[in-house]
């Protein structure tokens, strides 16, 4: 019997045992009553879910030692990267920017823990990262006196003044004795802050950020991406994480093995070195593309043979037999794997391991998804089970260590970045799912331990995606429920008919096919990638694996407070927050709703977009002539093949570059509001609206009362005057009530946003699309947005996500709310988002996995692109909150990740606990 | 000396690390972290013989590779090909 969905008990793994015993005790009474009157249902298992197995002892004991462990920032790759690139100062950009990584990359210390099957780690630290001042080194410059002296460094801008990172866990949140705290994160020891600071000091004028704001500043209109940056209408810049929400693709080294790469490189280089072929802009780099990979190859061979050498270290000093045997058996796979194919799961599986680190490595990283590991190391896994060379259960085992292994990936961003947007989650999300190359169910016997690892493993990483298709099998279906009933805010589920109709819509221009389409799979959160099949030779079959095949699809105008902007329509351009003069006045009178739309979508939003795009555009393009993306384009069909990396387009898709929104319910919302009791009911004039809330319908604002949700309303003086238009703003048409009147202004604003994207065109020369997720940035947007007229209460959180209803306001269930989720076509965007909590009562026992299947099931029939759950309630994350000691691995879905409790900032976790929670 | 720049200490974050040895976490600061009878010389620049100190900050010159540049004593030397003990 297993009562792991149980909130308390996910929250308190401790005191599972016990409740285990009680309920027992309930069952037995409730059966007792149920025969005396003549109905024996001992024998009944509906009421009861399946028993979860507890996770391997060596999972047990490495997840406690992970969580007790400190966000670390170590200078060793910092040093090494800044040391070659600048002792190769005058090569070809490709083959220096190859020199630096590898030689950083192999030079790490490598740290293998007693009781680790898998070795490799980002850094030495167990949760280790590193700053990149080649991208960003203002933060440094501007704070190295600061850090000199010990004190903190001042805020990097105003997006990180506002954003709040969860204290708890693992994060460093101030200095203490020898710890210097960073971003409001990390911590990193006293004596490597000088070399820290001189190592910055080198790229203070050179680095992405630096380099990039010069080229923007020359643009006449660079004042005005400056207001939305300093108002934090936009809330951050691309230089910031430029590589990421993409799907890694790990053919190259699966299928061939790092000795053959660099014989392959070999080859193409004497085919193409010094030949333009037909491309006489980019042809010559070809050459010095292939000299590059060659580098990198070699660098990422030597990193591995490293933990060989490591573990043989440590061997020859283990005195326990059997930690002896372990760390020579890590030897040899890492001997095997630095040079060879794989030739086992387990080989496969830590190669697939170390490619990721490499990537995540190369540059701020945030979102590098794995894709559907479970198909692509469906060969080896099959393999080893029919040799007998493993069993299931050791499977599992290794795929709950891989778990603990990719939780443990950091970013190190500035605070507005790590905490403002990420809640300090990188994002690697693996998926399960979708169709194979010939159109059939694509899930493996592999896929179905992948979830049972996530179920005994509970970690926030990789966050798991179904990719649901009417094809893919029901007990899968179920046991995707099972786990979801966990409590543990995966897996997610993604329309995999929805993602392909994206993808032959979007890339169709770049020849995308049936068979492509079918390779999707989300980047980061669930940034919907584009990818494709390649023919692995293995145990003497051909099996068509899936994987990544365009660069960043997270890039681009970044999340923009959709009610922001309407906010400032409505002051005619001014930023009251900040005094700042964001719009040109536009000095209309707004006496229709058209005319307001009109200045909304035409004039101030046209504006912002044609603004950040260019922005943007020379932020990206910065980053590729500076920091080519050698490695990541390895790991990316079909880069290797034409020879380019994927900033130069080698990828087979590149129409990658998004516009994030934020608050879109928010939004939607607040003009049904404006429609009904200004426009259409001419209750009040749009004149007593605005002064309504620009004094927060006399409402104490959320930095006064502390709490971001809009739960707590503590009335000022002024309450009494704005108390009937509040209420008539409360009660005004809200979304996710299947209401015509709110969800026609949804459809018309998705309408209209597809041809400005169509429209806009990126650093790539191709089209945008939306991005409709908010990540955690509903947080620190609210925070800069006044009330609106939805009745939203100046500083609270926005409704998360894009599908979500502004919490407790959808009144006539789920079913309405898919309704009107599913108002326009989902496949005009990369996305939408839709989270959703549940009690865990109700959808107790296996007729309640049956009842949540169906439910997702109902929102992917309707065209709902995505949804997840938070089977939780609200009491148990209040307990948390102020008692967060008690519940380290207390999990929560924020919006496309999932994160510990008591790593998400204050704000987050009010708008968690607020959310609508369905119990029946 | 101090666990953490001993040859069995297992990097795990800014304040702590492992006792390869005995499997025990070792603070790297304050009490408890000087280390044992079975200390062995672990693997910084500062170890090593190509390694000449500088500053008061500890950052100095590695005379190891073809080009001379500088160095900081902590920087982890297990996987530096030029590695030698003084």
């Amino acid at each position: 019997m297993i009562l792991c969905y149980n909130a308390e008990s996910t929250a308190k793994l401790s005191v599972v045992k016990e409740v285990k015993e009680t309920k027992m005790d309930n069952r037995s009474k409730i059966q007792e009553i149920l025969k005396r009157r003549g109905l024996d249902v001992s024998a009944v298992t509906d009421f009861e879910d399946e028993e979860v197995k507890e996770p391997s002892p060596r999972f047990t004991k490495l997840i406690n030692t992970y969580y007790a462990m400190k966000n670390t920032v170590d200078m060793e790759y910092p040093y090494w990267y800044n040391r070659v690139w600048w002792e190769n100062e005058g090569d070809i950009p490709e083959i220096r920017r190859a020199k630096a990584e590898a030689a950083a990359l192999s030079h790490m210390t490598p740290t293998i823990l007693p009781g680790e099957l898998l070795f490799g780690n980002k850094t030495r630290n167990f949760r280790g990262a590193f700053c990149f001042p080649w991208v960003d080194a203002s933060f440094f410059n501007a704070a190295a006196e600061a850090m000199m002296a010990g004190v903190d460094a001042p805020p990097e801008s105003a997006a990180d003044a506002v954003s709040v990172v969860g204290s708890g866990g693992g994060n460093v949140t101030e200095d203490y004795g020898n710890i210097v705290s960073i971003a409001k994160k990390f911590g990193i020891r006293r004596e490597e802050i000088p070399c820290l600071v001189k190592v910055a000091k080198y790229w203070d004028n050179g680095s992405v950020e630096r380099v990039s704001a010069r080229l923007s500043q020359a643009r006449p209109d660079y004042q005005k991406w400056k207001n939305y940056r300093d108002s934090v209408l936009v809330m951050f810049d691309s230089w910031a994480i430029p590589q990421g929400r993409e799907v890694i693709n790990y053919y190259l080294p699966l299928e061939y093995g790092f000795d053959k790469i660099i014989e392959m490189c070999d080859e193409k280089i004497a085919q193409t070195l010094g030949e333009a072929g037909d491309d006489g802009v980019l042809g010559m780099n070809r050459g010095y593309y292939y000299i590059a990979c060659k580098i990198m190859a070699q660098g990422i061979s030597k990193w591995i043979e490293n933990y060989a050498k490591r573990a043989e270290f440590l061997a020859a000093r283990e005195t326990d037999g059997k930690q002896k045997k372990e760390y020579l058996d890590i030897a040899e796979v890492a001997h095997h794997i630095a040079h060879k194919q794989p030739s086992t799961f387990r080989q496969a599986l830590n190669l697939t391991l170390m490619c990721h680190y490499g990537v995540v490595n190369e540059d701020p990283h945030s979102g590098q998804s794995i894709g559907r590991l479970g198909q692509i190391l469906q060969p080896f896994y099959e393999k080893d089970i029919a040799d007998g060379i493993t069993t299931d259960e050791e499977v599992i085992e290794l795929l709950e260590l891989y778990r603990i292994k990719i939780t443990a990936i950091e970013c190190f961003a500035s605070s507005g970045v790590t905490g403002g947007v990420l809640s300090g989650n990188t994002f690697n999300n693996l998926s399960i799912g979708g169709l194979n190359y010939d159109g059939l169910s694509a899930v493996t016997p592999l896929e179905y331990l992948i979830v049972e690892a996530g179920m005994r493993g509970k970690t926030t990483q990789p966050t798991l995606s179904l990719l649901y298709d009417e094809k893919t099998p029901e007990d899968f279906l179920l046991k995707v429920a099972s786990c979801i009933k966990l409590g543990l805010g995966y897996p997610a589920i993604m329309n995999n008919q929805g993602g392909m109709n994206f993808m032959l819509r979007q890339y169709q221009p770049e020849g995308m096919n049936i068979y492509d389409a079918r390779a999707w799979a989300p980047g980061g959160c669930l940034e919907t990638s584009p990818g494709c099949f390649q023919p692995l030779h293995y145990n003497g079959k051909v099996t068509m694996i899936p994987g990544g095949a365009g660069p960043t699809a997270g890039t681009g105008i970044h999340f923009t407070g959709m009610p922001k902007l309407l906010e400032l329509v409505l002051s005619n351009g001014y930023d009251r927050r900040t005094g700042i003069q964001v719009f040109e006045p536009h000095n209309r009178s707004l006496d229709t709703y058209e005319e307001l739309l009109d200045v909304y979508y035409n004039v101030y939003l046209q504006e912002l977009l044609e603004v950040s795009n260019r922005i943007n555009n020379l932020q990206m393009d910065t980053h590729r002539k500076l920091c080519p993306t050698v490695w990541a384009s390895l790991l990316k069909a079909d880069c290797f093949k034409v020879g380019q990396n994927q900033s130069h387009l080698g990828a087979r898709y590149n129409g990658t570059i998004n516009f994030e929104s934020c608050g879109t319910v928010n939004l939607i919302n607040s003009l049904a509001s404006l429609k009904k009791n200004v426009y259409d009911g001419k209750k009040y004039t749009l004149e007593e609206l605005k002064d309504a809330i620009f004094n927060n319908f006399g409402f104490k604002t959320a930095f006064e009362t502390g709490v971001y949700s809009p739960d707590r309303r503590e009335a000022t003086e002024k309450a009494t005057k704005y108390g009937r238009i509040f209420a008539d703003c409360i009660n005004a048409p809200k979304y996710g009530n299947a209401d015509p009147y709110v969800d026609s202004i949804l459809r018309d604003y998705e309408e209209r946003m597809l041809p400005k994207m169509l429209n806009l065109r990126s650093y790539m020369g191709k089209q945008y699309y939306m991005c409709q997720i908010s990540v955690s940035t509903h947080g620190p947007q609210g925070a800069i947005t006044l009330a609106t007229a939805d009745g939203r209460l100046c500083g609270t959180t926005y409704a998360d996500a894009s599908m979500s209803p502004a919490p407790t306001t959808d009144k006539n269930g789920l079913y309405a709310l898919f309704t009107s989720a599913t108002c326009y076509d989902h496949a005009m965007c990369q996305n939408s988002q839709m989270n959703v909590k549940i009690h865990p009562s109700a959808i107790k026992g296996t007729q309640g996995t049956r009842k949540l299947l169906d439910v997702y099931r109902a929102y992917m029939r309707k065209g709902g692109f995505h949804i997840q759950f938070n089977v939780t309630s609200s009491e148990v994350l209040k307990k948390a909150q102020e008692n967060p000691d008690d519940y380290r691995d207390l999990m929560v879905r924020v919006a496309g990740f999932t994160q510990y409790w008591c790593e998400i900032g204050k704000p987050i976790q009010d708008e968690v606990i607020f959310r609508t929670e369905y119990d029946s | 000396m101090k666990h953490f720049e001993c040859a069995n200490f297992l990097h795990l974050d800014c304040e702590k690390g492992m006792c390869s040895k005995s499997k025990m976490i070792v603070p790297m600061d304050g009490a408890g972290s000087d280390a044992c009878p079975m200390f062995e010389e672990g693997f910084m620049c500062r170890f090593c013989k190509h390694f000449s100190p500088e500053d008061k900050y500890e950052t100095g010159i590695c005379n190891g590779f073809e080009k001379k540049d500088w160095v900081y004593a902590q920087c982890g030397a297990f996987s530096c090909e030029k590695f030698e003990r003084k």
